[in-house]
């Protein structure tokens, strides 16, 4: 028996976020995942062969709180 | 008496409202559990720290216009002057989109997601863009896809993507679809290489035709099951994807017509300082609390009133001025300057529902100080506005003008005339005094040294 799209939360969504839209990024999730570890798999070699970690891009993330402007980004917050 | 703020009312867990001309926010009940999570779990304090969540402080819910559906009120740090994405250069699309991004991954450590990414969640605030929709936070349940993905497509990813691979212009689109533009609308205008960039080729064409193909079609829980699981980890995968199709696309600032200019008119350095101290002098003789520049290209003398600490737009037609403006903005970190893209011939009008989502540019002042420079002939020669309307228009702007007269003798204005007749006999001095003295008094007169042109300093009548 079809049910109606329900993947969606309990509570009544705000945005219309189309079923199209919803089941893409489930069909781009096994994707996703694998272009994730090529790309931390290269960024670990690179670190390896550099030795500079200051290679990590400072203004990378914009929600990082710098009181330092020299100091390096926080690691554990790249990608969990 | 409190009144709503047309425009904020799509939202069940609050809207905007204005009491005294401050503007405030009411927290309804319905988001109470996801308020109470934001300010307890961290998340508002790491996003205040680092600037990109717009502060707000709690004030007596009394003041709330809505009191059967109030939880708090709130009243949010001021912008001081709201723009919208229609109004941007490239870049500074780009970096709202960053942000919008960040801000998504950010939220997840601290148990909450972004329940929408419209463009109009971001304002421009001391020089960077900066987060304000304080109520679009929801609390995060892992397995679901992101529901806001489709609106992140429209609102930025579409329109820097037609920036950068089809023609600049392309971002007025935004003008005529509010809610971003069309993915299968852009799939059509993209050129066919984007199908080999994988995260347009994703995000952009793939997701057009899937969106196509379920139209209006009922999907079962179980088929969208068996298409796989979405973790944290998937949805930290789709941001770090949409980051770096971001980041991919750009839009280099080519040294435009407008960026040569300098060199190429009637300045020598010293006249150009000599007009600079003019226009100082009138800033700080008339102490403006805002300021728009008009016509101010990269900012050269808009930054007079910004240096001075005074919140200054400076309004380009030049997508590529703006932006050379832009990265001047970041690379100083200025606070007081916001450059942005506008055609005076056809300056942002009111739009969405009721004509009342978007303010037009004008409902957006008036301000203390207009500064018209290098500007008039533009207005008056290429787009035959007489002076006189002219005059009716920037006297509806602000209270006190600073206007550059180039007359006919100015390379300029000879340039413009080149290829067409002269069908302007009260194109001169006098009848531009004639023109403006009808809505202005005139404070101040002086000529600019090594030109033609005369500086004015005019309070409206």
């Amino acid at each position: 028996m079809a049910h109606l799209f329900s993947i969606l939360p309990a509570h009544p969504e705000y945005l219309d976020p189309s079923s199209g839209s919803m089941i893409i990024q489930m069909i781009l999730a096994a994707a996703l995942g694998i272009g994730v570890g090529v790309k931390i798999f290269w960024k670990q070699i690179r670190a390896f062969f550099t030795h500079n970690k200051a290679e990590e891009n400072l203004s990378e993330d914009p929600t990082e709180i710098v009181d330092d402007p020299t100091a390096l980004p926080d690691e554990k917050t790249d990608l969990k | 008496m409190p009144e709503n703020i047309s425009g904020s009312f799509r939202d069940p867990s609050g809207f905007m409202f204005k009491q005294d001309d401050v503007i405030y926010r009411q927290v309804n009940q319905h988001y109470q559990k996801e308020y109470d999570l934001l300010m307890g779990s961290g998340l508002y304090e790491q996003l205040t720290r680092s600037g990109t969540l717009i502060p707000h402080t709690e004030v007596s819910k009394d003041l709330a216009p809505r009191q059967d559906l109030v939880y708090k009120a709130i009243r949010p740090e001021p912008i001081s002057f709201i723009s919208y994405p229609y109004e941007w250069c490239f870049n500074q699309l780009k970096d709202a989109a960053i942000l919008t991004l960040a801000i998504a991954r950010r939220s997840l450590e601290f148990g909450m997601s972004l329940k929408d990414a419209s463009a109009y969640n971001i304002q421009f605030h001391q020089g960077r863009p900066v987060f304000i929709d304080t109520l679009s936070f929801e609390v995060y349940q892992e397995g679901l896809p992101w529901v806001a993905y489709k609106q992140f497509c429209q609102h930025f990813l579409a329109p820097l993507a037609l920036m950068a691979k089809t023609d600049i212009r392309l971002v007025q689109l935004l003008k005529v679809y509010i809610d971003g533009i069309p993915l299968d609308l852009t799939s059509e205008l993209l050129p066919a290489s984007t199908k080999l960039n994988f995260g347009l080729s994703t995000h952009i064409h793939l997701h057009a035709r899937t969106q196509k193909k379920y139209a209006d079609k009922e999907v079962s829980q179980q088929e969208v099951e068996s298409k796989g699981k979405f973790t944290k980890a998937t949805m930290l995968a789709l941001f770090d994807s949409l980051l770096s199709a971001v980041r991919s696309l750009e839009v280099r600032t080519i040294e435009t017509e407008w960026a040569d200019y300098y060199q190429d008119n009637n300045y020598t350095e010293s006249s150009f300082e000599a007009k600079r101290e003019l226009v100082r002098s009138f800033v700080k003789q008339v102490s403006p609390k805002t300021v728009w520049d008009l016509g101010a290209n990269t900012g050269e003398f808009s930054r007079v009133a910004s240096d001075l600490q005074i919140p200054t737009v400076a309004f380009d037609i030049d997508p590529g001025a703006v932006q050379q403006n832009y990265g001047l903005v970041k690379k100083n970190k200025e606070k007081y300057m916001l450059p942005l893209v506008m055609d005076l011939t056809n300056p942002s009008p009111d739009l969405g529902w009721h004509n009342a989502e978007r303010a037009s540019m004008q409902a957006r002042g008036p301000v203390d100080l207009v500064m018209a420079l290098a500007l008039i002939h533009h207005l008056a020669i290429a787009n035959n506005v007489p002076l006189v309307n002219v005059a009716s228009y920037f006297k509806d702007l602000g209270k006190y003008l600073v206007i550059e007269f180039v007359p006919k003798e100015d390379s300029q204005v000879k340039r413009l005339l080149a290829s067409r007749q002269d069908i302007f006999p009260d194109y001169t001095l006098a009848g531009f005094r004639q023109a403006f003295e009808q809505f202005f008094s005139v404070l101040n007169e002086s000529p600019v040294e090594g030109s033609r042109r005369t500086l004015f300093l005019m309070k409206r009548k």
